[in-house]
């Protein structure tokens, strides 16, 4: 009794933590000024709103761009993720210790730097300034933590089951599909998440592979942050978060549909 | 088994390495050679085409204006697509680097907005495509070829690389509902930072503002003329600017933080005037009160002043890139930009410095300029170039970022 007290109030504290920050980026969008010491800001303004709606970044587009990529490396991610789990925790393909922590090297290396190189490789392949070329510099970026979250899935969920389904003459699809698969549907879920998530907010590997021919949201927004324009970032952040989330949805919705049927 | 998984990896990386010997020069852009062209040709060749200009993307209203303006501008006469992307010019120079190291011909990027010393490294490697300013027209009609800041960016040689694109020019400003009086010199600048103790600072070197107002000390206490052919030999500069340091570091204790710390850039300053921590603010944009005003993120009481000897001004330019894809297109749109037409409506809807030559101005034309509204607390156009100074040669300024950061810091 006393303790789950302490743990909702511990409950709480996080949620305000990080509620708080956010409902302060709202205020933030409509603030013209706000002074030091005031609570409240001095004076409102509709600026960044307008600007947002009617600039020439063109908004919808941009945010549609954004939300296709992110969905591609999502989906592409996860399935590569998914494939080399198997490979590696089920069939126990020879060299899988060598392929499971040459997964995580793109986290060592530093963006930047990863950055620079691939471009230029993704100029002689002739893949620069394309949408393609993104996708697969940012699958770079997601894979170590998509094919984290599938092995340690895989492992967990292991083969048992599937073994039993084709004991009793299921074909290997079909034990997958409906044995094993919706047992990974949690996986599959934090995995899509985490790729989309990562890629959405990649900036300098879209500048570079994409040469600003690719726009994405993380690309409009970022000028405005580091010019300091704090109203006009506040309401790019807001438009960040929030279509993330909405995405973040429709996967879950779409994921509980599957384990419905 | 291993082994051949090694073999097939090695086996494409080959096939993607000839791919790339093999597609070398297979695209040559069709059409006259530019350099020979009359302006007729190129203004032809550039009909239909679309042309990609990137810089600097955090200012809204310059992103509006050349997306809205200057695009349906060229779309009307010259029948060009014409698209801003925003990106730094590290970045932009990061990305022509890998493009010249991968041998490419053909990049994204036509124009770039550009100046000082990034375009004294992107010229020296090889970066951007020229002399072509000569075969502007209106390079003739508008700009003021003798004036140093046509033929010298930073002091260091132009030769055509690059054209003037907007003026801009150093000025403080403060809230005169806070602190009514205006420094007139370093002297009353430093009485001010004694009356406000440790409500002035300014953004840490090697922010470009920061770096910027520490020149115009510099200038200040040890004049500007013996900089301009100074070489740029650390012990040199610092003998020279000797006088200089030691009123930097008699400023300090009455700055905020007590000099130990400054600002990271001139954003933190901005926000921290906004915010009322300090009382004093600094832009290299002349007319920025006015669009703060206009905005509303500044006080309506704001007011711009300059030194009575005069700030430092500079240009900043539009280049175009080695491998632009569209050469001919980006030099008519440069030259538009420089027009008469667009230098009035960057005026009028940015507030930024016009480049075009008063005197080649026509009556209607200047009786346009003149009746430009500038908006609130800010300096006429007269009153700043009246008081402006020329900026260093581009290789002294980080040997006087580093000094500052060895003599004055926390000093």
């Amino acid at each position: 009794m006393r303790n789950s007290r302490i743990l909702s109030f511990i409950l709480i504290l996080t949620a305000i933590i990080i509620i708080l920050p956010a409902l302060v980026i709202l205020l933030w969008t409509v603030t013209g000024r706000w002074p030091w010491p005031g609570l409240l800001p001095e004076s409102y303004t509709l600026r960044t709103v307008e600007e947002l709606l009617f600039g020439s970044s063109g908004l919808w587009k941009i945010l549609k761009s954004s939300v296709i990529l992110a969905t591609a490396v999502a989906v592409l991610g996860t399935v590569i993720a998914l494939m080399t789990a198997r490979a590696t925790e089920i069939y126990r393909i020879r060299g899988r210790k060598l392929i499971s922590s040459a997964s995580i090297l793109p986290l060592i290396v530093p963006g930047t730097v990863f950055a620079m190189g691939i471009q230029v490789t993704l100029i002689r392949i002739h893949l620069n300034d394309t949408i393609t070329g993104v996708i697969i510099v940012h699958l770079v970026a997601a894979l170590p933590y998509c094919i984290t979250i599938m092995m340690d899935m895989t492992a967990a969920v292991g083969s048992s089951l599937e073994e039993q389904a084709a004991v009793l003459g299921a074909k290997p699809l079909r034990g997958f599909l409906d044995v094993t698969l919706p047992q990974l549907l949690p996986g599959i879920l934090s995995s899509a998440s985490m790729a989309y998530i990562i890629s959405y907010s990649q900036y300098f590997t879209t500048l570079m592979a994409g040469g600003g021919k690719v726009k994405t949201l993380a690309l409009v927004m970022f000028p405005y942050i580091q010019s300091g324009d704090r109203a006009l970032a506040s309401i790019y952040a807001a438009v960040f978060v929030g279509s993330a989330l909405i995405v973040f949805f429709v996967f879950e919705a779409i994921i509980h549909r599957i384990v419905r049927s | 088994m291993n082994k051949k998984i090694i073999a097939l990896l090695l086996a494409v990386m080959m096939v993607f390495g000839l791919a790339a010997c093999g597609s070398k020069g297979a695209e040559e852009p069709a059409g006259t050679d530019l350099a020979s062209a009359s302006w007729d040709e190129i203004v032809e060749q550039a009909k239909g085409t679309d042309v990609a200009f990137y810089g600097w993307g955090g200012d809204e209203n310059r992103n509006n204006w050349l997306n809205g303006t200057v695009a349906d501008y060229l779309k009307e006469n010259y029948d060009i697509n014409f698209e801003y992307i925003g990106m730094d010019i590290n970045d932009i120079l990061a990305k022509l680097t890998s493009e010249k190291e991968a041998g490419e011909e053909t990049g994204s990027i036509d124009m770039i907005w550009i100046n000082g010393e990034n375009f004294y490294t992107a010229k020296e490697n090889g970066l951007l495509y020229g002399p072509f300013t000569s075969q502007l027209p209106n390079m003739e009609a508008y700009i003021d070829g003798d004036d140093p800041e046509t033929l010298n960016d930073f002091c260091k040689p132009i030769d055509g690389y690059e054209a003037p694109y907007a003026k801009a020019q150093m000025v403080m400003y403060n809230d005169s509902a806070v602190t009514p009086e205006t420094p007139k010199n370093a002297d009353e600048f430093l009485e001010y930072a004694k009356a406000n103790k440790g409500k002035v600072t300014y953004p840490a070197l090697p922010d470009f503002t920061g770096s910027a107002f520490v020149r115009n000390l510099i200038y200040e206490k040890c004049g500007w003329e013996q900089f301009q052919t100074m070489e740029a030999d650390k012990a040199t500069v610092k003998e020279a600017i000797e006088p200089a340091l030691e009123y930097l570091r008699e400023l300090n204790p009455y700055l905020w933080n007590e000099g130990k710390t400054f600002p990271a850039d001139s954003t933190a300053l901005d926000q921290m005037f906004q915010d009322g921590e300090v009382v004093m603010d600094m832009s290299y944009g002349p007319f920025t009160v006015a669009s703060g005003i206009a905005d509303g993120t500044l006080p309506e009481t704001c007011q711009t002043f300059v030194f009575d000897n005069g700030t430092i001004g500079n240009t900043n330019y539009m280049a175009i890139a080695f491998d632009a894809p569209n050469k001919a297109g980006a030099m008519v749109a440069i030259n538009a930009i420089i027009s008469g037409d667009i230098q009035l409506t960057q005026y009028a809807e940015l507030r930024e410095l016009p480049v075009v030559d008063q005197d080649k101005l026509s009556d209607d034309e200047k009786a346009a300029f003149d009746a430009v509204d500038l908006g609130k607390g800010v300096l006429t156009q007269a009153d700043l170039l009246t008081h402006r100074l020329p900026e260093m040669p581009a290789d002294l300024v980080p040997v006087i970022e580093e000094i500052w950061a060895e003599e004055v810091v926390g000093k």
